[in-house]
């Protein structure tokens, strides 16, 4: 399974994605999941980011409204604009998941 | 080129995610694809016509007739609205009303599902 | 494209959040979703409880005694009276002290219905999130 999940939340849904498995998984952080791209609590990274295997994405339009930037985001994740994330849902994924 | 259903959930005012949903069917009809959009639950605050623009709110009427207008096919759960005392007289033109099941069978042909249900 | 399966996955406990009702009812609609669809074409949907979202499906709910709205207790009797599956996590319902007994299982005082509640481990819902066309979480 090519899976794209979605993660608008800070907190909340962290039991399902913890289980979720797929061959192919993309995570794409949106609204208030982008702040598993910046913050860093405790001084580590989000346990959304050790997800093995995964790729991270990151809308740069809700980073930027929450007051972040490019600078900030951590390392693993890329930067994506709407545009992209259609590219990403109907050419890479083949299903998708908002959790 | 695909066919993209958006299926959106949470509401116009207290959520983001509907704009985000009518940001990414606009992205989505820009590259040449198909979108259609099913409203439901809080989502069907958008078939109520004539919404005054604050910029404290959320604002969609004028990008969803943009949207209609480029072909994108969005229907509100007919149920959901008249829970909310948004009748057919309210509903802004060219937006269609209909029962849970339009949206099931739209599952069928589409390419993928972007199903936002969270709130 | 002949039968097409749905998974709905709920994760969020009941009356709070509208949405573990809507996923139901969307369920539900999936028999009458013919009138839209091209002759030989049907949707199958399968309701999964994962998460928080098992608590969805305690017996004994009085949503209609205490606030006069049809409890996710009966639209889960609906579900099995239509023959959509329901299945709950076993190792959430264990996570949160629930047992088998404390589940929706029937829908006997409805009428009854040809299947029953399955409970399923992750990995089960995991299986069929991978042979389904699409997925929708609530």
């Amino acid at each position: 399974m090519k899976l794209a999940v979605f993660l608008s939340d800070l907190r909340r849904t962290e039991d399902t994605y913890e289980r979720l498995k797929a061959e192919k998984l993309g995570v794409i952080l949106v609204e208030n999941g982008i702040y598993h791209a910046v913050i860093k609590e405790g001084g580590k990274d989000s346990p959304v980011l050790s997800k093995a295997g995964a790729t991270f994405y990151a809308l740069t339009d809700d980073l930027e409204t929450r007051g972040y930037t490019a600078a900030n985001v951590n390392p693993k994740v890329k930067l994506v604009s709407y545009g992209d994330i259609v590219d990403l849902i109907t050419n890479e994924y083949e299903k998708t998941a908002w959790l | 080129m695909a066919e993209l259903t958006l299926g959106v959930f949470p509401s116009l005012v207290g959520s983001m995610s509907l704009d985000f949903s009518f940001k990414l069917a606009e992205a989505a009809i820009a590259k040449g694809h198909k979108v259609n959009m099913w409203l439901s639950g809080n989502a069907v605050m958008m078939a109520k016509k004539g919404q005054k623009a604050f910029k404290d709110y959320s604002h969609l009427e004028k990008r969803m007739k943009e949207l209609m207008s480029k072909g994108m096919e969005i229907t509100v759960c007919e149920a959901c609205a008249e829970a909310r005392g948004y009748h057919k007289e309210d509903v802004p033109e060219g937006m269609k009303r209909a029962s849970m099941d339009w949206y099931l069978a739209k599952t069928v042909k589409t390419d993928r599902l972007l199903h936002i249900g969270g709130e | 494209m002949g039968a097409v399966k749905l998974l709905f996955v709920v994760q969020r406990p009941p009356y709070k959040s509208e949405n573990p009702r809507l996923a139901l009812t969307h369920a539900l609609a999936s028999q009458t979703a013919e009138i839209y669809m091209d002759e030989g074409d049907s949707v199958v949907p399968t309701v999964a409880f994962v998460g928080d979202g098992v608590l969805n499906a305690v017996k004994g709910q009085q949503a209609m005694k205490t606030y006069g709205v049809t409890s996710t207790e009966s639209h889960i009797k609906g579900c099995l009276m239509t023959d959509v599956p329901i299945w709950v996590c076993k190792e959430d319902m264990e996570r949160l002290g629930l047992k088998e007994d404390q589940i929706v299982s029937d829908a006997e005082d409805m009428g009854g219905a040809d299947i029953s509640t399955k409970f399923v481990s992750f990995a089960e819902i995991q299986k069929e999130m991978e042979s389904v066309k699409h997925l929708l979480f609530f």
